[in-house]
């Protein structure tokens, strides 16, 4: 049964929609605390399944696509739920569902003790049902709707602790952002679908939409495609939802920022690389849009006091990074197919070391109290000594230290935008994008290492909510305990729990939660060197998607892997002064960070403050559309309920003449019926 | 069998019917209002009758049987619910009922004085209970 993906393909997005059902039906009655077993089962197996389906792809299985079922038909519109499994959906496949499976398990731990915890496991593992299904669909139908799937999951995670009013605000305004992006993707493939004859699947569109007759249309296609993409993926304008996400649990942001989400977009602009690579003017464009987030997202990081908003904002810059890959895939020189690769590889070494980060994240928002901010706390690294060494792992490799994964896929990047910025029309462009990277990447280290030394080195401080807290938690597990019986001997054997215990170590998070941290903080380390140095992800992408793929422009060019030195050097130097320059500001002379701020008190305002985009969105958008609303409102109360209630006082005034006749006598309503009857008697005779 | 001609039933059903509706539209007693709604419907029934005998069809007499059955059911309803009224106010006068008329109509009132209603007799009960000792009687014969 496991020699033809085909035979269990479909299983890879279902059993975590299983796992979602069984625990939305029977979690909060007969779960309750092991609400979490379903989601992990579902996502370890589906987890296993995209491995074997990976397998699958590398020994030649590698354009299936199985198309048992039909969603619906209209006229020529024959939609199929239709999967299909090639290199670049296994390469997503294996990332979604391995780390979405070490933040299920981090987050039983996390959660526990949670009164939604049924609730919250539920929500991920349909996100992951969603995400799964998103790269696996082989057509624009199915891909919008696990696109919207993946929208809902987000709000009902963001939001989960919908009681707080700013949780709740935060998942309105992702949800109603994304909508947004997510009209450009419905446009776009409204777009494609009329020119490609009526088809949506991906290898007809990508065929027939190629005709020369069609680029105008073509490059509107994908500018929307691309909104959709700016949306999803949280690139500017559209990227101010995903710092408010952080009201979610952190395991929910580890989510949203490495493993779901977000990578949608740029794997929805991957996919279609065939189109995009046909328009370089939207190339251009998508290119102009990755560079500036990542310079603007970098810069805001620099300044941010709390810790999940400076990661949050990293990951704005690095998706930033992943747009400027795929917008340098020019076809003028061969370099679609390497763009595309770097950017899906520094999404995968993305997703592992920010996963690992936001859980480390998380670990310390856990032993602190559900503190955040880095002014109230530091020197943690005693006190937290496997989070602290793991989420070191995890900084130098997002500041791009040699050798740790971060690097390799950030100097591909850079490469490909170098080898974009001469010979072609829009070389200018790309040139400034690359110095942009270039700085981007210096200050990229500078506020991983500074939120770093922050929240790790310095003096001890632990705010007083970590001793409350603890006493809290250990007296809500007690509680629990007597009605669990021994359902969670793992939660106890955590240190965590063991609050009388005196020494500093009590703080760490349980074992649970760190085994996450371990593997991830290993796969930081190691994916980066494994596969990219030894070109087995490019040749894996090249040879079983790229070569197999409809649509293609060079697919037969190899790829020649530009390492190029000097770009590799310059970057490292970026990166290597940033982390001295956050050593020095916040370690060495913690007067300098000071300083600084002094000296440019103006831009430190404007970083702190987000360059003021939400108060311009709202004053722009937000307020006007509040009045609109508000003016709407008056012409519905008064003009249009006006006249339903003009329209209502009719039959009143009827009845008011017929009311005299119900005068309680049965004698007199008895002569009227014979009265009536008599009158209609006659009126029939004398017809 | 048939030297009486239709017309002669269709007359008796006639008058039992107008007397039913008469009586229905003039008494304001409950259990005489429901007795001359049976005759008028025994009015339709001979009407129904007739004609069936007279015309060889038997449709008429089925609905005849019908019209038994609903009387019967009929009858259990209203006298239960003439109770039910009754025990409320005390009173079979369907005119007290009046009251459940729309609020702004004005009530009609009966410009006759009510007769004064001589109270009932107190019952006489037969004795009973143990017998009383007498004297013995003898015989002085």
């Amino acid at each position: 049964m496991f020699d033809d993906p085909q035979s269990y393909l479909w299983l890879i997005p279902f059993l975590p929609l299983l796992g979602s059902a069984i625990i939305a039906v029977f979690g909060k009655k007969f779960l309750r605390g092991w609400s979490h077993v379903p989601c992990i089962v579902g996502a370890v197996a589906a987890c296993g399944l995209s491995v074997l389906a990976m397998t699958a792809v590398q020994s030649g299985h590698d354009n299936v696509v199985w198309r048992s079922l039909t969603w619906f038909q209209a006229g020529d519109v024959d939609v199929k739920l239709s999967l299909r499994l090639d290199a670049l959906t296994a390469v997503m496949l294996v990332t979604v569902t391995f780390i979405g499976s070490w933040i299920a398990i981090y987050a039983s731990s996390y959660m526990h003790g949670d009164p939604g915890y049924h609730r919250f496991f539920a929500a991920v593992s349909l996100f992951l049902a969603s995400m799964t299904g998103l790269v696996l669909a082989n057509n624009f139908i199915v891909l919008y709707a696990c696109w919207e799937g993946v929208g809902l999951c987000s709000y009902l995670l963001v939001g989960f602790w919908f009681a707080k009013p700013s949780a709740a605000a935060a998942a309105r305004k992702a949800f109603l952002v994304t909508r947004l992006g997510d009209i450009g993707l419905f446009l776009g493939i409204l777009i494609l679908w009329s020119i490609s004859g009526y088809s949506l699947e991906y290898d007809v569109v990508f065929r027939l939409a190629a005709a020369p007759e069609h680029r105008d249309l073509l490059a509107w296609a994908c500018v929307f495609l691309f909104l959709g993409a700016v949306g999803k993926s949280a690139q500017f304008p559209l990227h101010v939802w995903l710092p408010d996400a952080m009201e979610g649990p952190s395991p929910v942001s580890a989510l949203i920022h490495a493993a779901t989400m977000v990578t949608a977009g740029v794997y929805l602009v991957a996919r279609c690389t065939p189109l995009f690579q046909l328009v370089p003017d939207v190339q251009a464009y998508v290119a102009v849009t990755g560079a500036f987030t990542a310079l603007l997202a970098g810069t805001i990081a620099l300044t941010q006091t709390d810790l999940k908003r400076v990661l949050a904002y990293s990951t704005v810059s690095q998706l930033g990074y992943m747009f400027l890959a795929l917008g340098s895939g020019l076809m003028y020189k061969n370099l679609a197919a390497y763009a595309v690769a770097a950017a899906i590889f520094h999404l995968v070494t993305h997703a592992f070391f920010k996963a690992l980060l936001f859980l480390g994240a998380g670990s310390v928002m856990h032993a602190m109290g559900d503190v955040i901010d880095m002014r109230r706390f530091s020197g943690l690294r005693k006190v937290l000594p496997t989070t602290h060494w793991t989420f070191l792992i995890g900084s130098a490799a997002l500041a791009g230290f040699p050798l740790l994964s971060g690097f390799w896929s950030k100097d591909e990047i850079l490469a490909v935008v170098h080898g974009a910025s001469s010979d072609n029309p829009h070389a200018a462009i790309y040139f400034f994008c690359f110095l942009a990277a270039m700085v981007t990447a210096g200050m990229t280290a500078f506020y991983t290492f500074r939120a770093y030394f922050m929240t790790f080195w310095g003096p001890e401080k632990i705010p007083q909510e970590a001793y409350s807290h603890h006493h809290g938690h250990a007296d809500h597990d007690d509680h629990a305990h007597d009605h669990h019986g021994h359902g969670h001997g793992n939660h106890h054997a955590a240190p965590t729990h063991a609050s009388a215990e005196p020494a500093k170590s009590h703080f760490e998070s349980g074992e649970v939660m760190l085994w996450p941290l371990r593997v991830l903080a290993v796969g930081a380390l190691l994916v980066g060197i494994v596969l990219g140095p030894t070109h087995l992800f490019f040749d894996f992408l090249q040879n079983h998607w790229m070569k197999t793929s409809v649509g293609f422009v060079d697919p037969k060019v190899t790829l020649e892997v530009h390492h190029n030195i000097p770009i590799m050097v310059g970057s490292v130097l970026f990166g290597l002064a940033g982390i001295g320059l956050a050593y020095l500001a916040y370690v060495k002379r913690p007067s300098l960070a000071a300083e600084l701020k002094n000296s440019a008190k103006f831009l430190y305002h404007w970083s702190l403050n987000k360059f003021y985009l939400d108060e311009l969105f709202y004053a722009l958008f937000v307020q006007p559309l509040a009045g609109l609303a508000q003016m709407l409102r008056m012409v519905d109360h008064y003009l249009v309920d006006g006249l339903v209630d003009a329209v209502a006082q009719i039959p009143v005034v009827f009845a008011r003449a017929a009311r005299p006749i119900q005068n309680g006598l049965v004698q007199f309503y008895a002569v009227l019926m014979a009265l009536g009857l008599a009158g209609l008697l006659i009126a029939i005779l004398l017809r | 069998m048939s030297s009486l001609a239709l017309e002669n039933y269709l007359i008796v059903g006639a008058l039992l019917f107008v007397l039913g509706m008469i009586g229905f539209l003039t008494r304001r007693n409950m259990i005489i209002m429901f007795l001359s709604a049976e005759l008028m419907l025994q009015g339709v029934s001979i009407n129904l009758l007739a004609f069936s005998r007279f015309r060889g069809h038997l449709g008429g007499q089925a609905l005849v049987m019908f019209i038994l059955t609903v009387a019967a059911c009929e009858a259990a309803i209203a006298l239960a619910m003439i109770l039910v009224l009754y025990r409320s106010r005390r009173t079979l006068d369907v005119s007290v009922w009046q009251d459940l008329r729309e609020p702004t109509v004005d009530p009609i009132l009966d410009p006759e004085p009510d007769l004064p209603i001589a109270p009932a007799p107190m019952p006489k009960l037969t004795p009973s209970g143990v017998e009383p000792k007498q004297p013995h009687e003898t015989s002085h014969v």
